[in-house]
């Protein structure tokens, strides 16, 4: 067993301690089953996107007129990505990037690299203090599978910035992503 | 010798030098050193102790490490079950997962919290977007509920999205148009996180 010893101890009354492990073990040996059989072993995450509804109007308010803000489009066609900017119906800027053939594991990290340097030219909204995201608009085909989506989805989200929430400055996604309907 | 009879465990007092005794059997080397404590170090004896010390401080090490890699990766949220005709997809740029309505697109049917709420293969044979009635309803009734629980909080229109990696965008975006519709605008999609060793 564990013992603590501290030397001779010169004919006095005995120093030395002997400590009983096995309640120590035992201990952790239950802890162990308890985490093991409590233990999730897939981990499961979510993405987040927005339908952009907008509430319906305060009647006791007066409608603003406001500036459109700039809205990244982002189209996916067979052979390529558009990265549209568009404030309104006026198109800022236009740009593409290759779409690589791939199989398995989905990862776009070209497309990922050319949204942050868009986001970097046309943002207006890149101030720690300012909480507001930039939108993306997701045009896909109807037949484009989900895990496609999802990987295009990854790579808008991958670009981040800091972001002052609750005097703590934390990494936000620099989009909020919804859909294209018609 | 003498009268023919053999003494087994001879008499010491009465020592012949020239009688040939036989003696018990045993141990002989170093038996006869007078001085007392010599011969108890030198001559041995008792055999091997049948009791083995276990060095336990590895073994506790060991045990320690386990422990704390187990309650660091341990979760109180609970597991989240997923449809078992879905595999999702993976992603690197997630958040945690969050307590609200789940809706299970698969490749034949919606469902909501398990409950079944619309068909896929329909909105496929149509070939456009739709609203999915049954799913209307469901989520509807659920956000009614939601609010008779909790009249006084602003209803936070939140349903995550377990769809299967191969469902077209048809059904995805009819499925969130769905929702939007029933008063749930923000979706979140459910995907399994990749680490980033995988990504690489």
């Amino acid at each position: 067993m564990g013992g603590v010893d501290v030397g001779p101890s010169n004919g006095k009354r005995q120093m030395n301690m002997e400590i009983n492990m096995i309640p120590f073990i035992d201990l952790l040996m239950v802890t162990i089953m308890f985490l093991l059989i409590t233990a999730v072993w897939v981990n499961f995450s979510r993405m987040n996107a927005n339908a952009q509804i907008p509430g319906p109007p305060d009647p006791t308010k007066e409608i603003d007129p406001q500036t459109p803000e700039k809205v990244l489009n982002v189209h996916v066609t067979d052979s390529e990505f558009k990265l549209v900017w568009k404030q309104g119906a006026t198109v800022v800027s236009e740009t593409t990037a290759e779409r690589p053939k791939q199989g398995g594991d989905l990862l776009y990290d070209d497309l990922a690299k050319k949204i942050a340097d868009e986001w970097k030219q046309q943002s207006s909204h890149q101030d720690k203090s300012d909480k507001k995201q930039d939108q993306a608009i997701l045009h896909v085909d109807n037949r484009l599978p989900f895990k496609e989506v999802i990987a295009v989805l990854d790579a808008i989200y991958d670009c981040k910035r800091e972001m002052l929430v609750e005097n703590e400055v934390k990494p936000f996604p620099v989009f909020n992503m919804s859909f294209s309907v018609r | 010798m003498s009268g023919g009879r053999v003494k087994m465990f001879p008499d010491h007092k009465h020592h012949d030098p020239h009688a040939h005794a036989v003696h018990k059997p045993g141990r002989r080397l170093m038996h006869h050193v007078p001085l007392h404590f010599v011969h108890k170090r030198v001559a041995g004896g008792g055999g091997r102790s049948v009791n083995a010390a276990l060095n336990l401080v590895a073994f506790i090490d060991f045990l320690i490490v386990t422990v704390i890699f187990l309650l660091m990766s341990f979760s109180a949220s609970g597991e989240i079950t997923v449809d078992k005709n879905i595999t999702l997809p993976k992603a690197d740029n997630v958040q945690d997962v969050i307590e609200a309505p789940m809706v299970a697109v698969n490749g034949n049917q919606v469902l909501v919290d398990g409950t079944p709420a619309g068909s896929t293969r329909a909105i496929e044979d149509l070939g456009r977007m739709q609203k999915v009635d049954e799913l209307f309803d469901l989520l509807k009734r659920k956000r009614e509920l939601w609010r008779s629980f909790h009249p006084n909080k602003p209803f936070p229109g939140v349903c995550v999205l377990q769809v299967d990696e191969n469902v077209s965008s048809l059904v995805v975006k009819s499925v969130f148009q769905t929702a939007a519709y029933a008063g749930y605008p923000n979706v979140s999609f459910m995907v399994r996180k990749r680490g980033k060793a995988a990504a690489n």
